[in-house]
This record gives structure tokens, C-alpha cells and sequence, in this order.
């Protein structure tokens, strides 16, 4: 038998029964499922009759609640699931993680100031904003913030490495670029390189591209890493060698580097055996310089080797040279292998070893290492992925005067990059689709030509795209003098032992374990293009972190850390789109196309601050927190946890007391009022929120289209109430709070003229009909009866105009008003029904409690030891709800007290 | 049927008299003092006679733009179909337009001993059975052409696009020879005993004819057939609004037409629409045809403006007003054509049009068109008419 009872729903009813029963000497336990307590009473400026500010007469009440010592708050909590029966009912209360301790948090709002994203606020009903840190009002209870992860962006889901990319984007909205590198320096090395060249999945994915156009990512990310290195002033130390261990890296890729980045972070010594005399794998000698200057490469992979990382040029691994094996004579204790797919791949046709055929990657490193390459005048690139756009762009900027490229899938199936392909055409360079090569023609061993054949597209093949299917007959010839094959790329593996026991893949690339990364050789790893065969920059990174890590673990013979189980993906019908208006996607300025092929000058430059902070504004902020921590930074309680996670906390109660409150009908159907389509028809809880000094014009009331104040007002009754197609009761307290509103505006602004529109004027309780008639007499508000069927909106400046019935002529009319305030049905709490299904009790057709015996136990649920009170039980205004608060107490204590044994003693 | 049983078959008990009604009706917009709620207020109050000597019970354009905004569900159509057969029984009849001519003309039909040539426009390119399950009913159309020659159009050219559809579609219809005013209009002004008479003569020519299916190209004679007609006679077909016979086709076999370039604007007819629900169909088939742009107009579907004027009865300023207004809003979408699926709003919207040169005005004119006129002319492989 427990003397323990749990009040769900923090309104005032909820607070009223928990200080009722606590002052009996019951412990209570106060799930509320909002961050703060206080319910709907919270959100009003005054209460009807007395016009008292609301939250004076709340905040009292809120605050004994929250300390007295036998009331237990357990906020942003709900209850999961509930077994048992009076007396002794077990109870899961599931504790909704905050990501800020409550024990140390100060409520002292720092972290709010500096945090870049800005969401609709609840308490505001959408009128105003908050953060994505926030407390919803200020005078919450518990006064604690709270951290609103709505979920995972699909940027980030989409971003190989997990990038926070909401994270920095949202910093650059702020002009806080440095944090922004800071925050994409985690996770990403090389970010100017990156920004430059990466296939940026994320921008597919980006949410904002079903409203206009996703963000552009990739620039923005470039344009904080290039005003990192134009404008750093410190110093990179070198990383601090705690760990004997040294590790090897084979290949200074994007992989490699990253490998080596993330264990030198982690105290090992590293040593990166690269072949080439440059650093950098693809990136330095495959992508061409207008593409990626080579001095920004040079750069970044200068900062990593900063951090202590050991590059040693001129250096292959493999049969000819220093041997894996030498290397474990060396004393290194694990070797990660990123070595990339650099063989390109043959065409197997007659020809092929004409004088004037290249081969792509060899020729874009020659031309990348400063060899001086003359390819011909008129060129044919045989293929359609990046590699044959950036030979095809190369040549062209060598002098060549006609460059054709010749694939044979059609555009949509072309893998490279779009804009690279855009870009291309503007150089004019001409493609031909549906085209391959039969032959190559030559005279004196030099090419002179290349015979070719029209294709068409058949089923698809393993790859997912439609096979090209030669036509008979349709060869055809192009004059052209050099050829240059980029149709593919394999990982040269010449490194591996003649007898290695190294698994390798049909396709010609290394086999690792998915989590690890770990080849079939002990303490060898492996990853990138040499696993994946050609991919992309970012897969390569996001395989070097999990290299590292794995071989971190390895070292230190530990499991590898289990991956976090990332939150559900935001899509775009999880976003409130209200407000936004269509914006165009920043426009990367370009080079001139007439400047661009005398030489490599870098043909995007780059956005300037100014364009990256309005993109960045642009971001819809989809995972709501986003990942920045700057909130981290600036909380000197030292209170922000991101990791944190929920909880279940087992309660056992004697009793339940059912206290959820009511939410607004969503009235937008109704379309004759015209709500979402006329700005200045508004709810009435949102212009309480206007109303309220604490609200989003601080109490000054400007209506939504100009921020006007409005001289003229309308209130319409019953909208959505007491009617058959949408809720037929009565909401109870529309009446007489559209009349505490209308005397509001007037106190606000004397001389307003408010106008109420409505069927019936229901003014039961104690002195409300008095409050009508003062209202009538000095408040200059009058009463039409007459429920209007339609707002139409005046073309002139945005002033509503309602067409209505005076019942007391008979005549139709219309009425032109400045703000028209619709009182809309006051329905159940949302998610009553999957509550009372966790109660096991009944609730009407309307989502209100069933009451089975209402005369004699008013009270009392379908379940025996569960109660309840307020608008949960059915339509009622506050002072009735205190009352109902009062009468659970009481119930409970009756219903209980024949169980407690200190009761049953003495009585208290 | 009396005074109760009608306020009990309407739920008008429900009424809170709070005149949402009245704030609907596009005819209480255009006069003040013209107020459904006060009819129902009579009826509930036992005011009978008031009620039925009212020259506003005629004025009522049943349109129904009230009732899916009524929150006490009061069938207000429904009432004043069942009040006017009161006042009709009283001898009140309302203002009929066009001297009688269409009220009399029905009165006609209804005598079993009439014989009607009213197939004559029938020429050789139609292909009709009289082995055929599927029925196409023409309605008033021959009628309508003498009748409203001054309109600049022929309303057969409904029924002759219509077959040629569906000649298209490898079907030769029936037609009847002698077949009957379906009576929506003697109904909707309280003649009950002339509609009897309709009634039970189409519903024997149907029997015998032993068609399986009724196809309507006029969602009067539609709506009759389905919610009027079963509280007299009995009718074993399916039936089926042309459009919703096209929308159809167009999806299950594949029904594919001719470009056709166009910017049109779709008015909902009160019938097809609301009484009947048949919103989608419609503009199904006309956005089926590629190059047509649909802009719908600002009161569409359930909100849809009536072309003001129901049953021939009652027709004044006031109609001609809400006619402008329909007129003026279909302007307002850019829209090259107004299309419709009634021949009624169609006769309206043209009377409004070519009596307009009387009076300084707006610029109404707009090209008017019903449904299977625009789709007859995108017909593959057909020529244009």
C-alpha cells in the first residue's frame, strides 16, 4: 500500500491536487510532459472576472509546488506504462533527456544568448521565437533549460562522416566563422580542399530544396575554411606523444591523412609513407588546379603535419622498396593502407597503344606534377565520370582547340559531378551521348582518328543503370588526334606480398571487415578508394576516423566503442513552414568563361561573408539543436550534456489523478474563416500572447500584416464549437474570455472598438454577467448576435471583413474590422487517447474522461484509483478547475485512506 | 407532408438561429433582407401560412452553400423542396422567367398521350443501338435550342459531343425517343403530381428499354434521377455523371486525347457538386488533356459560387448580380475559358453575357464551354469541330 500518488498534467488543476494532497501528507509524484509546469494558465495575460495577470496568482502556486517537500516534479516527463490497482499501481514515468543537468543548471540563460538557431516558440503559439536551447517561459518551474533535438538532419544523415553540418551553418548565420571551422575541423581535415571538391550529398538531401533550393553547403563550408586561413593568427601545436605505439600509413590521401590526423590526436606517432613527390593522393595530382589550387592542399596538409604527423615523399611500399614486412622490422604496430585506386582502367580495343592515348590519371598527375604536357588539338575523352570532365577541362586549358567527350550512357546516367558537366559545356567542350569507341585509327603509330558507335540503352546491369546496347551498323568516325581513356580506376596493389594472405575482391580492391576496417592480415587496415573502388573525398575521411578508431582499440586491446544510435531523421513535413518565403540559392561567382582556358586560374572564387551569412539564414534548421556547442562553451555551471539519454524511473503509487489539460482544435479546415490565408484573422490564445507583456511584442498589440495597432476589432464565437461537423459541445470559456480580451485591448489603447460576435453569451459563474455589462457599458465593446459564415479579405490593406446575420433585424451584413480573434474549440490534450490506453481507462467520444456514475462520484475514471480533474474531465474555466484539483485531492485521500494505517489510527 | 414532418426529415429543430446561413447565401449578400434563418424561424414557430405565401420561398437557388456550413446539419435544400410543394398545393408558384415557356413545356411532357420529334438533331455521324445496355440521356436540350437561340450556342452540341465521346469509346448508346422532362425543375417549384407523372413514364420507357446503365451530360437530370427519383419509382441502372464515366476511362483504359493549348477555369455546377459530391472527376478529365493549364477560381468546390438561377423561377437583379460576381471571379484567373458541366450554368452564364450590352458594366465576357465540348475536340485522330 503506497501513500505515494501521481498527478499527471502540471496546469493548474494538476498543481491545485498535488498541493492538496502533499499538505495531507501524501508524497506526490507531478509528471509533466512540457519542460515547465504552469499548463495554459501560463499563457494568459489576465484571468476573467477580476483581470488579475495570471502568472502573479500562478507562479505562487508554481513555486510551492515545486518545493514542497512532499511534491516530486518530474518534468518533461510522461508516463510510459501503468500495472496494478488502488492502492498499488506501478508506474514507468519516462524521463525525456533535457541534455542539461538539472541539478547544476542556474537557469541563467548564457547559453541561449549564443545560440545561432532560432525555432517557432510553443508557449508564443508559433507568434514569436525561441532557441533551440531554451526555457519556455521565464518564469518556468523548474527554472532549467532545455535542449530541443527534434531528430537527425538529413544533411548530417546523409554526410559520410556525420558531419554537424547544422552545426556550422547555423554558426556562420551568426558571423562566427572561426567556430564554424572549428566545429568542421572535428570531423573533416583538409575543409578548404573539401568545400572545393566534395560531391556534397548533403545539399541532395537538404530539406530547404523542397521549399526552393537546399543550401550550398560545400561553398559555405569552403568559404569558412578560406577565412580560417587568411585570417589564423595562432600557432598549431604539435599533438602531445602520449603513447609509445608508432602506426604506419601507407598512401597520403584523404584517408591516409585523416587516419594519421585522428591517431597523432590520440598520442601515437605517425609516419605516412606516400610514393608520389607530393603529398596529397587525388587530391594533389587528380584534381586540376582551377579546381583546387594546389597551394590550398599544400596548406592544409602542412597543418596536419603541424600536429606531429611524420610525410615522408618519394617513399612506395611494395615489392621493390620497403615491404610491409620491413615495416614491422621498423616497430611500427599497426599499418593503416590507403593507397587510393589509382590504375586506370584499359578499353581493350584495337588502337589502344597508338602514340597520343592517354590514359586520365596519368595524364592529369603528369600535367598536376608540372610535367609539360601537349595533348593534341583536337581531343576525344572516352568516359563520363569526373575524371574524364577534369582531363576534357585540362586539356582544353593546354591549348587544346577542340575537346569532345564521348560517353556511352545518356546525361542522366553520366556519374560526374552536375555543375562540373554544366561547367564543362560553358567551356565548350561538346559531349556525345550514347556513343563508344570501336577503334582507334592510326598512321605512323600516331593517332589519327577514332571509329565509333551509336548506342541505346537496354536493361539495367548489376550497377542499377540501363546497359548501352550497340546499334548494328551505325559506326561512325571522329577526327581526332590524341585519346584519352578515363573510363575507370582500380587500386594498384602492388604494394601486397606475392604470397599475402591479403583477400582482395574480384573487382580488384582490398576486403576489410565493415566496422574495423580490418584486412584479413592482422593489425592491417585498410580503406577508402582502395576498398571502395573510385568514390569519393568524404567517404575516404569517414573511413580514416574508423580506421583510427579501430586501431586505437586495437593497441589498447579494448572493443571498439559501440556506434551511437543516431535520432530519426528529420523529412520535410516535420517542419513548420509558416513564414517562409521562397529564396533563391546563393550564386557562386564565377570566372568570366572568356578568362577561364588561358589558364588555371580557379574558376569558382568563392563567396564573400556577406553571402555566406544570408545562405546560412536560409537553413531551416531541421534537427533543431545543431550540434554547434556553443552552449557547451558559455555555461559555467558546466551543465550541457549532449549524450545525455532518456530514462525510465519506477514509481509506486496508491493513486492516479488524470490532469492534462486541453489543446486548440485545429481550426485551418474551416476554411469560411479564413485562417492561414488572411494574416490579420488570428486565435484567441495567439492574441493572448500579444496581449502579454512577456509576449513577443512585449504587450504591445501588432497585428500580424503590419504590425498596426488596430483600432477596430472583431471576436467570433463557437468557431469549431457547438457544431455538428466539428466539436458540438460548448468550450465554456470563450465567452467570457473574448470579453476579458476585448477589455484588454481598450485598457492597451482607450477608444478601441471591439466587436462580439456570438449566438449565445454564456455568463453562468460568479460575477461574470457583470463583467458583460461592465463590459457593455464602459469598454465600448459591442455584442452582435450573429455567427458570421464567411471572412473575405479587403483589397486595399489587409483589414478582414466578415459577413454576418444580425439575427435581431434579419439582415446580412458585412463588417469590416482591422484583427478579427476566432474562439476556437478547446479539445483534449493531443496524445489523450494513447494515455488512456496506457491507464486502461474510457474516454467519450470526444477524448474526454468517462465519468460512468456523474452525479455521485463525479470523479472517477472507468478504473478504479484513477481520477479526474480540470479540462481533462470536461469543459471548465480556472476557478473551476481548482475547484475539481481540490475534489481529486480529496477523492484520493478517501479512496486511499482506508488502506494507510496512520490514517486509519487516528484520522489526521 | 406536413409542416412537422418536414422540420423532423430536415433536422430544422436543430436550428440555434444564429444566421450563418444568411452570411452564406450568395443571394442574402446581394439583398440585406433576404434570410433563410428567418424561413426556418417560421417553420419553427408554426407560422405555416407566412411561410407559404412568401414570394422568397421561391427565391431560394437551392444551391446548397449553406448546408456544409450549417453547424445544427439542417438540410436547408431539402426544406424548401418540401415547403414549396406546400405552397404549390396553395396555389403559389412563383415568378417563372421566360414567360412560363419551360414550365409549360414540362406540364406538356408529362401527358402520356404526347408524342415528341425531339431526336431530329440526331444526324448521321452518331452512332446510337437500340441493342445497347448503356443509356444516354439527352434532357432538355432540344428544347433549349429554340428556346435560348439568342445565346449564340446550341445545347444539343452537349449531347452531340457526348455521343461522339462515346462512339469514341467503341459505345453506341441508346437513346429514347419519347424520352420525359426528368422533372428537377417542376420539383424544385412544388409540383409534386406533374414529377409523379414524369416519373413513373421515364421509369417504364427505362424498364422496357432493360439498359443497364444510365450515362447524364446534365447533373440536374442526374442528381433526379439518384436522390429525387427513388421516393417514387424505381430505377435498376447505374448512373453515371459523363464525367465521372470519362475520369474513368482515363484511368483504367488508358484514355489518352490530342494537345490542346488552353488556360481554362472549371465551375463546379450546385448539382454535380455539392449535392452530389462529383468534385474531382471533372477536373480529372480536363487536366488529362495535355497543354491545359486549370486555375481554379477563389470559391471552388464546396465553396462554389451558384450561377443564380435554379428551376427558371425567380430570376432577377439579384441573380444577375451573383452571375456577374461568377463571371467577374472566373476573369480574375486569367483563364481564357470557363468550362462547366451543366447546361443550365452555361445558358445562365451566356444569358448574363449577351444581356449585358444593356448595361454599363464590368467586361464580363469570357468563352463558355461545357466538359465534353473541350474533350470532343481533343479526341486522337479526331478533327476539330
Amino acid at each position: 500500500m503506497s501513500n505515494s500518488v501521481l498527478v499527471i498534467g502540471g496546469g493548474i488543476a494538476g498543481i491545485q491536487a498535488s498541493i492538496d494532497l502533499a499538505n495531507m501528507g501524501f508524497h506526490v509524484y507531478l509528471v509533466e510532459n512540457s519542460p515547465s509546469i504552469g499548463g495554459r494558465m501560463a499563457q494568459l495575460d489576465k484571468t476573467f472576472p477580476t483581470n488579475d495577470c495570471a502568472m502573479c496568482i500562478l507562479a505562487p502556486k508554481m513555486i510551492e509546488c515545486y518545493r514542497h517537500r512532499n511534491i516530486t516534479v518530474l518534468s518533461y516527463s510522461e508516463v510510459a506504462t501503468v500495472e496494478g490497482e488502488l492502492g498499488n499501481f506501478e508506474v514507468d514515468v519516462l524521463r525525456k533527456p533535457r541534455y542539461v543537468d538539472e541539478t547544476k543548471c542556474t537557469g541563467c540563460g548564457e547559453c541561449a544568448q549564443v545560440c545561432p538557431v532560432e525555432l517557432k516558440s510553443e508557449f508564443d503559439q508559433g507568434m514569436g521565437n525561441r532557441k533551440a536551447i531554451y526555457k519556455p517561459f521565464a518564469q518556468a518551474i523548474p527554472n532549467i533549460y532545455v535542449i530541443d533535438k527534434k531528430g537527425t538532419a538529413p544533411c548530417k544523415a546523409a554526410c559520410p562522416v556525420g558531419l554537424d553540418i547544422q552545426g556550422y551553418v547555423a554558426l556562420i548565420s551568426q558571423g562566427k566563422f572561426k567556430e564554424a571551422f572549428h566545429l568542421i575541423r572535428q570531423k573533416v581535415i583538409l575543409p578548404a580542399t573539401v568545400g572545393r571538391v566534395c560531391t556534397h550529398p548533403c545539399e541532395a538531401e537538404c530539406n530547404r530544396g523542397k521549399v526552393d533550393e537546399p543550401l550550398a553547403i560545400a561553398a559555405l563550408k569552403r568559404f569558412v575554411a578560406d577565412y580560417e586561413l587568411d585570417t589564423r593568427t595562432e600557432e598549431i601545436a604539435p599533438a602531445p606523444r602520449t603513447r609509445d605505439e608508432r602506426v604506419a600509413v601507407v598512401g597520403s590521401g584523404p584517408a591516409g591523412l585523416t587516419a594519421a590526423n585522428d591517431l597523432v590526436l590520440m598520442g601515437y606517432g605517425v609516419t605516412i609513407f606516400e610514393a608520389l613527390p607530393v603529398p596529397g593522393g587525388m587530391l594533389a595530382v587528380g584534381i586540376p588546379e582551377y579546381r583546387l589550387p594546389k597551394e590550398i592542399l599544400k596548406r592544409e596538409i602542412e597543418d596536419i603535419k603541424k600536429l606531429g604527423v611524420e610525410i615522408r615523399l618519394n617513399s612506395p611500399v611494395g615489392k621493390n622498396s620497403l615491404t610491409l614486412d620491413d615495416l614491422w622490422q621498423e616497430g611500427y604496430k599497426a599499418i593503416f593502407i590507403g593507397v587510393g585506386a589509382h590504375k586506370s582502367a584499359n578499353l581493350d580495343i584495337p588502337g589502344e597503344d597508338f602514340e597520343g592515348v592517354y590514359h586520365g590519371i596519368s595524364f592529369l598527375r603528369d600535367v598536376n606534377l608540372g610535367k609539360k604536357v601537349a595533348p593534341g588539338e583536337k581531343i576525344a575523352v572516352v568516359g563520363g565520370g569526373n575524371v574524364a570532365i577534369d582531363a576534357a577541362r585540362t586539356a582544353l586549358r593546354l591549348g587544346s582547340r577542340e575537346v569532345t567527350i564521348v560517353y556511352r550512357r545518356s546525361r542522366r546516367e553520366m556519374p560526374a559531378n552536375e555543375e562540373e558537366i554544366v561547367e564543362a559545356e560553358h567551356e565548350g567542350i561538346k559531349i556525345q551521348y550514347l556513343v563508344t569507341p570501336v577503334r582507334i585509327l592510326g598512321e605512323d603509330g600516331r593517332v589519327s582518328g577514332m571509329e565509333c558507335i551509336q548506342m541505346e540503352l537496354g536493361a539495367p546491369d548489376a550497377s542499377g543503370r540501363r546497359r548501352p546496347i550497340a546499334i548494328e551498323g551505325s559506326q561512325f568516325t571522329i577526327d581526332v588526334d590524341a585519346v584519352i581513356l578515363a573510363i575507370g580506376q582500380s587500386p594498384d596493389l602492388a604494394l601486397l606480398p606475392e604470397d599475402s594472405k591479403f583477400q582482395v575482391s574480384p573487382r580488384g580492391t582490398l576486403v576489410v571487415d565493415g566496422k574495423s576496417l580490418a584486412t584479413s592480415v592482422p593489425r592491417v587496415f585498410a580503406g577508402g578508394d582502395a576498398v571502395l573502388g573510385p568514390a569519393t573525398v568524404v567517404q575516404a575521411i569517414a573511413a580514416g576516423h574508423r580506421a583510427a578508431i579501430a586501431i586505437d582499440s586495437y593497441l589498447k586491446d579494448e572493443m571498439i566503442p559501440p556506434e551511437q544510435e543516431p535520432l530519426p531523421t528529420i523529412t520535410i513535413e516535420d517542419i513548420d513552414l509558416r513564414g517562409k518565403e521562397r529564396r533563391s540559392r546563393v550564386a557562386m561567382p564565377t570566372l568570366a568563361p572568356e578568362e577561364r582556358l588561358t589558364d588555371f586560374r580557379e574558376v569558382n572564387l568563392g563567396l564573400s561573408a556577406e553571402m555566406a551569412i544570408e545562405e546560412a539564414k536560409r537553413c531551416l534548421n531541421c534537427g533543431g539543436c545543431s550540434g554547434c556547442r556553443e552552449c557547451e562553451k558559455v555555461c559555467q555551471a558546466k551543465a550541457i550534456n549532449h549524450e545525455m539519454k532518456e530514462e525510465f524511473l519506477r514509481l509506486n503509487v496508491g493513486a492516479i489523478i488524470l490532469a492534462t489539460g486541453f489543446d486548440f482544435y485545429d481550426i485551418s479546415k474551416l476554411g469560411e474563416y479564413g485562417y492561414g490565408r488572411i494574416a490579420n484573422v488570428i486565435t484567441a490564445i495567439e492574441y493572448e500572447r500579444l496581449t502579454s507583456a512577456s509576449g513577443p511584442t512585449y504587450g504591445e498589440l501588432k497585428r500580424p500584416s503590419d504590425g498596426k495597432i488596430p483600432s477596430n476589432i472583431a471576436f467570433i464565437q463557437c468557431v469549431g464549437s457547438r457544431d455538428f461537423k466539428n466539436m458540438p459541445y460548448c468550450s465554456s470559456v470563450c465567452c467570457m474570455h473574448a470579453t476579458k480580451e476585448a477589455i484588454l485591448a481598450y485598457e492597451h489603447h482607450p477608444g478601441t472598438k471591439s466587436t462580439i460576435f456570438y449566438i449565445d453569451l454564456r455568463a453562468a459563474g460568479k460575477r461574470f454577467q457583470e463583467y458583460v455589462t461592465r463590459a457593455k457599458e464602459e469598454y465600448n465593446i459591442t455584442y452582435i448576435r450573429g455567427r458570421p459564415g464567411r471572412i473575405d479579405l479587403s483589397t486595399a490593406d489587409g483589414n478582414p471583413i466578415i459577413w454576418y446575420e444580425d439575427t435581431t433585424t434579419g439582415e446580412t451584413k458585412a463588417f469590416e474590422a482591422e484583427l478579427v480573434i476566432l474562439s476556437q474549440a478547446l479539445v483534449p490534450s493531443k496524445g489523450i487517447e494513447e494515455l488512456a490506453s496506457i491507464l486502461g481507462i474510457s474516454l467519450d467520444k470526444y477524448g474526454f474522461a468517462e465519468i460512468p456514475d456523474k452525479l455521485f462520484s463525479p470523479l472517477d475514471t472507468t478504473r478504479l484509483g484513477i481520477f479526474a480533474c480540470g479540462y481533462a474531465h470536461s469543459p471548465r474555466d480556472i476557478p473551476d478547475s481548482v475547484v475539481q484539483g481540490s475534489s481529486a485531492a480529496g477523492r484520493v485521500a478517501e479512496a486511499t485512506a482506508a488502506k494507510i494505517p496512520s490514517f486509519v489510527a487516528g484520522g489526521v | 407532408m406536413n409542416l412537422d414532418d418536414i422540420i423532423k426529415e430536415t433536422k430544422t429543430f436543430y436550428c440555434l438561429e444564429c444566421g450563418k446561413c444568411s452570411s452564406i447565401c450568395p443571394i442574402s449578400r446581394y439583398d440585406p433582407a433576404y434570410s433563410p434563418r428567418l424561413m426556418v424561424e417560421d417553420a419553427l414557430l408554426g407560422l405555416e401560412d407566412d411561410l407559404v405565401h412568401n414570394k422568397e420561398l421561391f427565391s431560394c437557388l437551392t444551391c446548397g452553400a449553406c448546408q456544409p456550413k450549417c453547424p445544427s446539419d439542417v438540410n436547408y435544400p431539402l426544406f424548401i423542396q418540401k415547403m414549396r410543394a406546400i405552397a404549390s398545393s396553395n396555389g403559389e408558384h412563383g415568378e417563372c422567367a421566360h414567360s412560363g415557356t419551360i414550365q409549360s413545356l414540362i406540364r406538356l411532357m408529362s401527358n402520356p398521350g404526347v408524342e415528341q420529334r425531339r431526336l431530329e438533331w440526331l444526324s448521321n455521324g452518331y452512332r446510337t443501338s437500340d441493342q445497347s445496355e448503356v443509356l444516354f440521356w439527352v434532357g432538355c436540350a432540344p428544347y433549349f435550342d429554340p428556346i435560348f437561340e439568342d445565346l449564340g450556342f446550341k445545347v444539343t452540341d452537349i449531347a452531340k459531343a457526348s455521343l461522339r465521346i462515346l462512339n469514341f469509346l467503341g459505345i453506341e448508346p441508346m437513346l429514347l425517343p419519347n424520352e420525359k422532362c426528368c422533372g428537377h425543375d417542376i420539383l424544385w417549384t412544388g409540383d409534386l403530381d406533374t414529377f409523379k407523372k414524369l416519373a413513373e413514364q421515364n421509369a417504364a420507357m427505362i424498364r422496357e428499354a432493360g439498359v443497364e446503365k444510365i450515362i447524364f451530360s446534365c447533373p440536374e437530370c442526374y442528381r433526379t434521377f439518384k436522390e429525387d427519383y427513388p421516393n417514387y419509382v424505381e430505377i435498376d441502372c447505374e448512373l453515371q455523371h459523363i464525367s465521372e464515366f470519362l475520369s474513368e476511362a482515363i484511368e483504367k483504359d488508358g484514355l489518352r486525347f490530342k494537345e490542346s493549348k488552353k488556360k481554362v477555369t472549371y465551375h463546379d455546377p450546385c448539382r454535380l457538386g455539392r449535392h452530389l459530391g462529383v468534385y474531382e472527376p471533372p477536373r480529372k478529365v480536363i487536366q488529362a488533356i495535355p497543354g491545359i493549364e486549370l486555375v481554379e477560381m477563389e470559391q471552388s468546390r464546396e465553396e462554389s459560387l451558384c450561377c443564380g438561377t435554379s428551376a427558371f423561377t425567380n430570376c432577377d437583379s439579384y441573380s444577375k448580380q451573383i452571375r456577374v460576381e461568377r463571371l467577374l471571379e472566373a476573369k480574375a484567373t486569367g483563364a481564357d475559358t470557363l468550362i462547366t458541366t451543366c447546361p443550365k450554368c452555361q445558358i445562365h452564364f451566356r444569358c448574363a453575357m449577351v444581356n449585358k450590352a444593356e448595361e454599363k458594366g464590368p467586361d464580363i465576357e469570357i468563352e463558355v464551354m461545357d466538359m465534353v465540348n473541350l474533350v470532343a475536340n481533343a479526341l486522337e485522330g479526331e478533327s476539330n469541330e
